[in-house]
Parts: structure tokens; C-alpha cells; sequence
């Protein structure tokens, strides 16, 4: 335990020692990382850092560790290399999450083991018994730890978004993850670690993550973002997923990331601000599937292709005039457009009594429409009947359902 | 016949009639004419500060409620004791404690905005598990005898209205258990909150008693030592009731629980000061109240809380006591439920327990056997025979006042952490303010502390 290590004091060859002060190991991306400095403080008051290399062995019936020189070490200097950590001074104590237990936690203690000649950080003692044993110089709770969380399975966390910028080392097995639980462990530590979390995660992973967070959380922990991964994840989010999220940033905060997400990203994305909060305009989204009326089958399939891999919503298709005219003339759904002849035409298998909504009628009303009506989700056409989006039964769910309960809800589309 | 457009789905889309316009929402919010690109478009879906009163209704709201409900049982024996013993002679020194509370909650506030963590565990990052143990066990016993006397004020109380406190005590107890463990506790709190109104009284109580304006102007601005035991014992109590460290753990919570953050940091402080100010006023108006009413007639000493309740009779005649002991109920039952709740929190957070009342006995064992043991041993210190009341409730805030230089210490030593609040230090303005107060409350608790250790020799320090 890194607790009992740090009593060992450090003996050179010439007999000088000296009390180890702290350790330092390298988190990359190495399960369980080694040890590569002892830091210690010489007779002049001085911290020094000597190699892991010059160490010889560790007596630990003797409480010494024995090294070659300590004129070989070096001074600590205050900018050390990134992925390198203090375990005393940054984890001993610090915020981690066990990603087993899906839950935030303190390293009360680390398990250090050797291994071919180096000292590998093992695991972490998150037990109230290793609080003990440190507070009691080991007169209590000094016997084996009942679980020590396996360090491979730990993500720590430095408690600001730079540390990822400037590459420190993380095991990044969060990212296995879904955007659920990440969201629920983001929400569980302070919004300064939540960031970095957040900024360690591949863009999706986290555009989705963001998603999955309550309303406020997410504006707090956007503002710790750099504006340029900001922007990322607003273009990878779902479009009314990004616009819940703009319409809480201030106007021109909304305004500059308008400006700067791609064209048409920030054109969707205006044409759903457009609409006030509570109106159906203000709950539907323009991320569907839309084909031209003239297309055969096999043409709108091969279309289909192309719009399946940035579409979020696909069950149902919109057939509109033609890609000039987006008036809505009929739906069709996924599965009938799979199991129709090639040569037919789209006019021919869609239905053409379609159920619609109007942009300005209240949310609540529109969302009990979509839900009494038992449908994936209802068009929300204009006054000259052209397709302007879709409310889904999601959106609908969310307007209606209690605030506690929308954050647990599953949602499958926008 | 007379044809109206059928509705959507009834006819195909090709031949219906264009949709009617559906019935607009009651309020749509004015449109924003934004530039994007060249192109200029008007967007009504965008959150607008609100400009109105609602506004500062809104930051100023939970503060004003929370100042209000936070003059509990403690608070009003002291301040009571304060008004009967010295009248209107101890007011300057609740404008200076005004002045220490804004500075020592701002910096909180700052603190939970800034780092996102509450206290205790900053202290147990920054200092180690040592400090943080020190920590725990410093707030255990601050928060245990705060606990102790909220229990002691539900039984005051009830006993005002004729029903024994060994039956109300331990229902209060199951009581908030229930709520909180198992129970909707935050929609109970609107009723408890809504019972603390009647504190408003003390004001209105405070004008009618038709006090000498003069005097409470003296005593609000010419400061009067005594060189009394009692005087220095009273002075640490109105310290300990009105900084405590409970508020100061609070006040930083709450900043994390709303979500404050270092680059919105603004409103907060408008709170704190607001909350602080107003928290304050109605104590000194508690002092001015029960100084015309009861110091006024020769009588000094308040023994029960129906001698507290006095101070209210100039507005509530014989209904006084009921008044005070509806108001003592609700404040007392609030602060009952929500200290053993933010001590619990606030232990586990340090040591890294499961927490939450989300959460069972099995997967948060610490956190819940913690707030079930305070619950406990607050209500069974408080059925103690024969104890008297008021200057019990004196003395806990008295204990706390001998404590809270411990967390001040911690709290200035954070703030002033540049890793850790970087642009958001304190200023130096700041700092002589925090560590002024420091200086004060330590020196006046040291000479409390050696006035009540000579004493037991029977010597007295100045000579009184």
C-alpha cells in the first residue's frame, strides 16, 4: 500500500537516506503503470526526484529502500511531463471513478505491487478500513483490503478539461460505456472533472453523453468546453438535442456557434429556433428522411443509403412534391420500402391520409396528439403544406412526462 | 351546407385544405434578430434573461426564505437572552457580524462555484485524510449539538401549546425519518418554510413595543463592553449562532446543487449578501423586540420559551405564545430534517460513502447510519429531564462560536489556493476582512474560554 511505501526511507550505497517524500508514475494508457521516480527531500530541504532505475531492492523487513547514489538525482522541477502523477500529492485522497462499480469514489489507499523489478500501481482502496489504517499508523485495519478496486479499471481524473489538451494519460475504458452511465457518473462529480471526462471521450461519445445530462448540467459543463470541441459536439448532436441546448446559452453565445457549426448543420438548426419553446415547432426536429415524389423504389433506396448515416429519425419516410417543393404528399415506412418491387413508383405504395400537425400549436397538445395517436412520430407541416419536421413520440414523452422522469427515459429517436 | 375543412388524415394530402391555424400558446416570446452569415433571422426560441421583478424575486427568492427559516431555536433563545440581559447594548455587534457573515458565506459561495465541491471535500483533497478527520469530527459536534437543540425547541414549543415533549419529540423525530427516508420530504419543507412566516412578527413586534429609537441607535452604532463573563459568554453565542459552520458548509452545497460555476459566478453573491442582510435584520429586530418588551420591565433572565415567546405580545397579545410556538415548530422541524441530512452528505462526500437518499441502509450503509444516529441522539438529548431550556440552547451556540475559527482557517486558506480558485482569489480587501474576523472571534473565544477557566477558580479576569 502506497500508505505503508511512503514510511520506507531510502538508503544509497554510501550509507546517506533520506525520507521518501512521494513517487511519481507515468498514467498512459498501460493498465496498471509503473513507478519511475522516488521523490524525496535532501538534508538541504531540497525535492529531488531519483529514477526508478537506481533502486536496487526494497527490505521491507528492514524498512529501507536501497538505491545506487543520490547523487544521480535531480531536482523537481514544477513542470513535470503530463502523464506523469504524484500519487501522493494528486491521487492519494483524489476523486476516481470505479468504473465497476459505476460510481464516483475516493482512493483512500493505493496497492502497489512488484512485478519483474518494477513497482506497479495495482488497484485502489476506496474502504472506510483504509482510512483507518492510515490514520492509526497501521495499528488497525493493516490486514489485506477485502476489495481493492483493480487500477485497470479505475479512471482518474485530474479535475480540469486542460489535463486531456495537454495528453495526460487516461485508460479511456470509460468509452466503452454507454452515454447513459457516463452521463449518470458525469452527474456525480464536481462539473470541473465531468468536464474533463467529457473532453476525454471521442466526439460522438460525448455529443451523446451531453445529451443524456439534465438541461443545467449540461450548460454548466459546455461552458468549461474549448469552443472549438464545443462546436464538435453541437454538430454531432441530435438537432433538437443541440437546440435544447442553445436556447439555454445566452444570444450571443447561440449566435457565435450558429455562426461557426457548418452551413447546413446551422441552417436546421435555425429553422427549429425559429419556433418558441412551447409550440410544436419548438419540440419537432428536421433530421427525417424526406424523398422526392417522382422516385422509383430503387432510386429511393439508393437515396435511403446515402441519408441513413446522418439521419436519426428513419422509420417513418417523407414523401414530399419534389426536391425543389418540399410539400408533404404522403409517408411511407422503412419496411414497406424494403419489400416494394424495384420499377414501383413511391407514389404508388405511400399513404396518402396523413395525420399533421401546425407549427404554432401548443407542445402539450401536439405531444398528446402524437401520443394518443400511437405513431412513431407526426409530420408538423406549413400553411402551404410544406414539410418543416416531425415531432416524435420521444419529444413527445419528454414535453409530457414529469422533468424527474425525462432524464431516465430511454430515447430512440430526437 | 356550409363546409369546413376536414381535419388532417381524413383526406389525402394532395386535396386537402390548407391546415388551419391551430390555437396559438398564451405567451410567445419576442423574437431575436440574430446575423448569421449574412443572413438575418428571427428567432423566438431562444431563452431571454427575464428583465422583470421575477427576476430578482428569483436570485433574492430562496436566500430571503432560507435567512428567515435559519433564525431557529438556537438562534432565538440567543438573540432573546441578548435583548433581555442587555437591551438594545449589543446591536453593533450583530452590524459587525453582518459585515463577517457577507464576507464568510461570499467566499463559500465563491468556493462551491469555483471548484464545484463542498467543503469538507476541498479539505480533504487540499489537507489529507488527517485534516479532513479533524474536519468531520469538528462539524460532528457542531452539527450535533445544533441538532440537539432543534430537538429542544420542537419540545419547547409543543409544550407552549400543552402537549408533552416525550410524545412530540420522538414523533418529530420518526417523523422527519419517514419524510426523508421514505417520504417526499422537499414538498413537507414548503409547509415547514410556510410556518417560519410567522417570525415576520418579531418586525411588527419590534414597532409596536414602541421601543426608544434613540437608544436602539446608541446601541446600533456606540459600542458597550462589559467586562462580565456573561457579556463575553453572550458575544461567542450571537457569533456562534449567526456564522455558524453548518451555514457556511450549506451555503457552499447549495452553490454545487445549483449548478453555480466560475464563469457565471454573479448572482450568487447578490444572494448571499441579500440573504445575509435581511437573515441579520430580523435577528436585530428579534433583539429590539424582546429588549422593549421584556428588558424594559426589570426582566433579564429568560428561563422558558414561553419568556421568549413574550417579546411577541405587543402584536400578538395572548395569542403570543402560539405564534411563537407555531413559528419555533416549523423553523425547528426544517432545520431538524436538513442538518442531519447535510452532515451526512457532507461526512461521506470526505471519505468517498455512497451517498444520497436515493440510495438504501445496504448500498449507502455509512451515510444513512450517520443521519439515522443524529436523528437519534438529537432527539434523546433533547427529552433530558429538567434541563434548562433556553440557556441550553444558549450553550450549543456557544459551542458553536468556540468552533467556527477551525473552519474559518480552512476556508480562508482555500480561497486563497491559486491552483484551486485561480482569477476568483481572494481580493486583498477581502483578506483583511476574513482573517479581521478570524482574529476577532478567536481572540473573543480565548478570553471566554480563560474567563470561564479562571472561574472555576473563583478568580475574574479584569477584575469584574
Amino acid at each position: 500500500m502506497l500508505s505503508t511505501f511512503l514510511k520506507l526511507r531510502v538508503f544509497d550505497d554510501s550509507g546517506r537516506r533520506c525520507h521518501l517524500d512521494d513517487i511519481a508514475v507515468e498514467l498512459l494508457e498501460r493498465d496498471y503503470p509503473a513507478v519511475t521516480y522516488l521523490v524525496y527531500r535532501n538534508s538541504g530541504r531540497d525535492r529531488m526526484m531519483l529514477t526508478w532505475q537506481a533502486v536496487t531492492g526494497i527490505d521491507w523487513g528492514r524498512a529501507r529502500i536501497n538505491v545506487n547514489n543520490f547523487d544521480a538525482a535531480q531536482s523537481v522541477m514544477d513542470e513535470s511531463s503530463p502523464q506523469e502523477v504524484l500519487l501522493k500529492r494528486d491521487v492519494l485522497d483524489a476523486l476516481v471513478l470505479d468504473l465497476n462499480k459505476r460510481l464516483a469514489t475516493r482512493a483512500n489507499d493505493l496497492l502497489l505491487e512488484e512485478e519483474n523489478g518494477k513497482l506497479l500501481l495495482k488497484g485502489a482502496d476506496t474502504s472506510s478500513l483504509a482510512i483507518l489504517r492510515r490514520l492509526s499508523h497501521r495499528l488497525f485495519g493493516s490486514g489485506p483490503s477485502r476489495s481493492p478496486c483493480d487500477w485497470k479499471y479505475i479512471e482518474f481524473l485530474r479535475g480540469h478539461p486542460h489535463a486531456v489538451r495537454n495528453g495526460a494519460g487516461y485508460h479511456m475504458r470509460i468509452k466503452r460505456l454507454p452515454p447513459g452511465e457516463i452521463a449518470g457518473l458525469c452527474n456525480s462529480l464536481p462539473y470541473l472533472h465531468a468536464a474533463e471526462l467529457l473532453t476525454l471521450l471521442p466526439h460522438e461519445v460525448a455529443a451523446e453523453t451531453l445529451a443524456a445530462m439534465m438541461p443545467d448540467r449540461q450548460v454548466q459543463l459546455f461552458g468549461e468546453l474549448e469552443d472549438k470541441q464545443a462546436v464538435r459536439l453541437l454538430a454531432r448532436m441530435k438537432t433538437n438535442d443541440a437546440v435544447n441546448l442553445l436556447r439555454r446559452l445566452t444570444v450571443e453565445s447561440t449566435t457565435s456557434f450558429l455562426k461557426r457549426l457548418p452551413k447546413a448543420r446551422s441552417d436546421k438548426l435555425v429553422d427549429l429556433l425559429r419556433y418558441p419553446e412551447a409550440t410544436v415547432g419548438g419540440i419537432m426536429t428536421n433530421d427525417m428522411v424526406v424523398l422526392a415524389l417522382d422516385q422509383t423504389i430503387r432510386e429511393a433506396r439508393l437515396r435511403l443509403h446515402e441519408r441513413l448515416k446522418q439521419t436519426d429519425f428513419t422509420h417513418f419516410l417523407y414523401v414530399v412534391e419534389s426536391e425543389a417543393s418540399p410539400v408533404l404528399r404522403g409517408t411511407t415506412s422503412l419496411p414497406d420500402l424494403i419489400v416494394a418491387e424495384d420499377e414501383r413508383r413511391l407514389d404508388e405504395i405511400m399513404n396518402i391520409y396523413v395525420t399533421t400537425l401546425d407549427p404554432l400549436e401548443p407542445a402539450d397538445s401536439g405531444a398528446y396528439r402524437v401520443l394518443n395517436s400511437h405513431l412513431a412520430a407526426m409530420p408538423v407541416i406549413g400553411h402551404e403544406k410544406q414539410l418543416l419536421g416531425i415531432v416524435t413520440v420521444d419529444a413527445a414523452v419528454m414535453q409530457v412526462a414529469p422533468q424527474s422522469w425525462t432524464v431516465q427515459a430511454p430515447k430512440i429517436f430526437s | 351546407m356550409n363546409e369546413r375543412p376536414a381535419r388532417s388524415g381524413l383526406e389525402p394530402l394532395a386535396r386537402a385544405e390548407a391546415p388551419a391555424a391551430a390555437p396559438r400558446p398564451k405567451t410567445i416570446r419576442t423574437a431575436v434578430r440574430i446575423n448569421i452569415r449574412g443572413r438575418s433571422v428571427r428567432l423566438r426560441g431562444l431563452r431571454l434573461p427575464s428583465t422583470s421583478i421575477w427576476r430578482w424575486l428569483a436570485i433574492l427568492g430562496p436566500g430571503l426564505i432560507a435567512s428567515s427559516a435559519g433564525n431557529d431555536a438556537g438562534g432565538i433563545a440567543t438573540y432573546s437572552s441578548t435583548g433581555a440581559q442587555y437591551g438594545y447594548e449589543l446591536i453593533w455587534v450583530m452590524l459587525l457580524i453582518t459585515v463577517s457573515l457577507c464576507v464568510v458565506q461570499e467566499m463559500c459561495a465563491r468556493l462551491g462555484a469555483v471548484t464545484g465541491r463542498g467543503l469538507l471535500d476541498l479539505i480533504r483533497e487540499r489537507f489529507g485524510v488527517g485534516w479532513a478527520v479533524f474536519a468531520v469530527g469538528v462539524i460532528l459536534i457542531a452539527n450535533g449539538g445544533l441538532i440537539v437543540s432543534e430537538f429542544v425547541g420542537i419540545g419547547a414549543a409543543t409544550e407552549l401549546l400543552g402537549v408533552s415533549k416525550l410524545f412530540t419529540v420522538p414523533t418529530a423525530a420518526a417523523l422527519i425519518f419517514y419524510l426523508v427516508v421514505f417520504g417526499n420530504y422537499w414538498r413537507v419543507e414548503k409547509i415547514f418554510l410556510l410556518m417560519t412566516l410567522v417570525f415576520f412578527a418579531y418586525p411588527i413586534a419590534a414597532f409596536m413595543a414602541h421601543p426608544h429609537w434613540g437608544e436602539v441607535a446608541r446601541g446600533a452604532f456606540v459600542p458597550k463592553l462589559h467586562r462580565d463573563s456573561n457579556y463575553i459568554f453572550l458575544l461567542v453565542g450571537l457569533i456562534g449562532t449567526t456564522i455558524t459552520p453548518y451555514m457556511q458548509l450549506f451555503q457552499q452545497s447549495s452553490v454545487v446543487e445549483r449548478g453555480g460555476d466560475r464563469i457565471h459566478y454573479g448572482s450568487e453573491r447578490v444572494d448571499v449578501y441579500s440573504g445575509a442582510i435581511f437573515s441579520n435584520l430580523m435577528s436585530i429586530f428579534i433583539i429590539i423586540a424582546t429588549a422593549a418588551t421584556l428588558h424594559a420591565i426589570g426582566k433579564n433572565n429568560i428561563d422558558t420559551a414561553a419568556d421568549a415567546a413574550r417579546a411577541l405580545e405587543p402584536v400578538a397579545g395572548h395569542f403570543a405564545g402560539i405564534i411563537f410556538a407555531v413559528g419555533l415548530v416549523g423553523a425547528s422541524l426544517l432545520a431538524a430534517a436538513v442538518l442531519p441530512l447535510a452532515t451526512s452528505y457532507a461526512v461521506s462526500e470526505a471519505f468517498g460513502f455512497s451517498k444520497g437518499v436515493g440510495l438504501d441502509f445496504r448500498r449507502a450503509p455509512l451515510f444513512f447510519t450517520l443521519f439515522t444516529g443524529l436523528i437519534i441522539f438529537g432527539a434523546a438529548a433533547a427529552l433530558i429531564p429538567n434541563v434548562p431550556v433556553i440557556k441550553l440552547l444558549v450553550w450549543i451556540q456557544v459551542l458553536n462560536g468556540v468552533l467556527l475559527p477551525i473552519f474559518l482557517v480552512f476556508i480562508l486558506l482555500l480561497i486563497n489556493d491559486q491552483r484551486l480558485t485561480k482569477e476568483l482569489k481572494n481580493t486583498r480587501l477581502y483578506n483583511v476582512l476574513g482573517w479581521t474576523t478570524f482574529a476577532v472571534i478567536t481572540l473573543a473565544v480565548a478570553i471566554m474560554l480563560l474567563m470561564q477557566f479562571l472561574g472555576l477558580w473563583g478568580v475574574k479576569l479584569f477584575g469584574s
